[in-house]
């Protein structure tokens, strides 16, 4: 883990009509982390998004204070065509990411790729990696508009996976999923996340979050309000509640019974990890 | 969903017919020449066969329902409603050749050619814009057009305009079923008045209309983020090369056009109806 690939330095901003929608954030991802952002709705989360890939303050206007830079380039002094080359941003809704402009899967993908002018040979490279990288190898001919939620939203990380960004950042990618839709792109996050990619993904889904992320972010009314490695920021269970964020259950559980029963248990973030203490606590291994 | 999701869909049509195989500039073409055409001449057969030609072109290339239902539910209650108002006294204000009498309650009213052939040649051009409009949509495929503009160097924010409003439709179809959904499902009340009735429309109008509207915008930052305007030459996926058949109807409208300027030439603005001239 080397240099820093995001760092947000005070980064203060507010919408045209809207003051202060993020207040002195500052954070940093380095090289192959993962960093989880939390926080209840309106915190935030999606308008910081937007701010590392430059979509904030070029699209939206507004007033901008501090720093962001994104694989060395200022985004202030960056347009989001450039930047978009060095970050690739998932939505929440895989459907408002389809261009509309391509009839297949494998046209979809190729589209931000033809957009940047690549090679022929070179786009279709990637396009086959990418495709397969997400799990839907087979489906290349397909109309993107024929797929099913969780695969719609695996698609839209294969168009911006194709373009080999240095970050990739996702904005809630499950929220709109069914249960399986859920699972197939966790499935694929995680296994980008292991594969040493660099990941900023907000998400609700703490108990998913605490199984992949190097480090949590959590954000309140456009403030930072922890800020820290997955474990120190989910353990402070009465922190997150506060803000009105559910610790993952067996956080909480062993949490309550260290507090009500006074046991001394440490406080597990996944469930793996309750199982591995509860067994040695039970002396079951 | 359902609906926006297959008319985007449609947009990338599966039916491939020549309408279909068409160069989208040839039908975008054809869309303005024929509203402009209908406009210079004052005739409303001539607007009924514009309208002939291209519900045919329409039903050969599998799309003439949507554009029957719209012509429908737009021009032919126009017709029905203005057109007899008009053609009586006091209907229309350059009103003076009587055509007809009709008995009524031992009166006789007079009708009148020139609010009758108004009445008739007016919505008959908006339905040859509608309908040419709605072919080059409904048989156009998006990406091709957009390769095509591309490669036209037409400047990023001309052909973003035109894919907003591809994609705008849908969304707006979408919503216009929606409203008649929850219409239908509050059981299109009777017991309110029409006040009360308009403030549920508006409620349901104006919320719908800032999310379509925010949803165009989101898809506009999604294509942004992957590099649209980025100041490169684009590797395109489509030739936009024109084809014999787009030759073809070219050298046809051509033509057309020559035939139709001799015509007016000739014969005047109104060739056929052989109508009087009416500012518009
Ligand atoms: N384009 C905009 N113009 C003005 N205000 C905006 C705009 N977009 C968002 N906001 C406001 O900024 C605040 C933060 O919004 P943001 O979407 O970043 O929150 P969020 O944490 O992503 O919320 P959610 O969990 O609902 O997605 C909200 O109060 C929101 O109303
Ligand atoms: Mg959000």
């Amino acid at each position: 883990m080397g240099e820093a690939v995001v760092k947000v330095e005070n980064l203060t901003y507010s919408y045209p009509r809207r003051e202060n929608v993020l207040v002195n954030v500052s954070f940093e991802v380095k090289k192959g982390e993962v960093l989880g952002i939390i926080g209840p709705n309106g915190a935030g989360k999606s308008t910081l998004c937007k701010a590392l890939n430059g979509l904030v303050p070029h699209f939206y206007g507004g007033r901008i204070g501090g720093k962001v830079v994104v694989a060395g380039m200022d985004t202030m002094k960056h347009t989001v065509a450039e930047l978009s080359t060095k970050v690739g941003l998932v939505f929440q809704d895989p459907e408002d990411q389809m261009s509309g402009l391509a009839l297949t899967v494998y046209e979809e993908v190729a589209f931000g790729l033809m957009m940047l002018g690549f090679p022929r040979e070179e786009i279709d490279a990637r396009v086959r990696d990418a495709i397969k990288k997400v799990g839907l190898g087979g489906l290349e001919g397909r109309s993107p508009f024929e797929l099913s939620g969780g695969q719609m939203q695996r698609l839209a990380i294969a168009t911006v996976l194709a373009i080999k960004p240095e970050i990739l950042v996702l904005d809630e990618p499950t929220a709109q999923l069914d249960p399986i839709g859920k699972f197939e792109v966790f499935s694929v996050i995680k296994k980008l996340a292991e594969e040493g990619s660099t990941i900023v993904v907000v998400e609700h889904e703490i108990e998913e979050l605490a199984t992949f992320a190097d480090n949590i972010l959590l954000l309140d009314e456009g403030r930072v309000r922890a800020y820290g490695s997955a474990r120190e920021v989910l353990e402070k269970v009465d922190q997150l509640r506060k803000y009105g964020v559910d610790p993952p259950s067996v956080t909480e559980l062993t949490y309550i019974l260290n507090k009500e029963v006074g046991t001394d248990f440490e406080i597990p973030i996944t469930i793996e990890e309750a199982y591995k203490i509860y067994a040695e606590a039970l002396g079951v291994s | 969903m359902g609906i926006s999701l297959s008319l985007l869909k449609r947009t990338a049509v599966e039916v491939e017919t020549f309408v279909q195989r068409l160069d989208g500039r040839v039908k975008f073409l054809y869309f303005i020449w024929a509203s402009i055409l209908v406009y210079i001449f004052y005739d409303f057969i001539l607007n009924l066969i514009f309208i002939i030609v291209t519900l045919l072109l329409a039903i050969y290339a599998r799309v003439a329902k949507p554009i029957a239902m719209t012509l429908l539910v737009i021009i032919v209650p126009w017709i029905a409603i203005a057109t007899p108002i008009l053609s009586l006294p006091l209907g229309f204000p350059w009103n003076k050749t009587i055509i007809y009498y009709i008995k009524f309650a031992g009166y006789e009213i007079p009708v009148y050619l020139e609010g009758l052939g108004w009445g008739i040649t007016w919505p008959l051009r908006i339905g040859v814009c509608i309908s040419t409009a709605m072919l080059f949509y409904l048989t156009t495929n998006q990406a091709r057009l957009v390769a095509t503009m591309f490669k036209m160097k037409v400047p990023f924010r001309f052909i973003y305009m035109l894919i907003a409003t591809f994609q705008l439709i849908p969304l707006l179809v979408d919503e216009a079923n929606t409203i008649f959904q929850a219409q239908l499902s509050r059981g299109l009340r009777t017991d309110v008045g029409i006040i009360k009735k308009l403030y549920y429309y508006l409620a349901l109008v104006i919320p719908l209309t800032l999310s379509a509207l925010n949803r165009v915008q989101i898809r506009a930052i999604a294509l942004e983020s992957r590099g649209f305007s980025a100041p490169v030459t684009k590797t395109l996926m489509y030739e936009a090369e024109f084809k014999w058949m787009d030759w073809i109807f070219l050298s046809t409208i051509i033509v057309a056009t020559i035939v139709l300027a001799y015509v007016y030439i000739t014969y005047g603005y109104s060739p056929i109806a052989g109508l009087e001239y009416i500012w518009g």
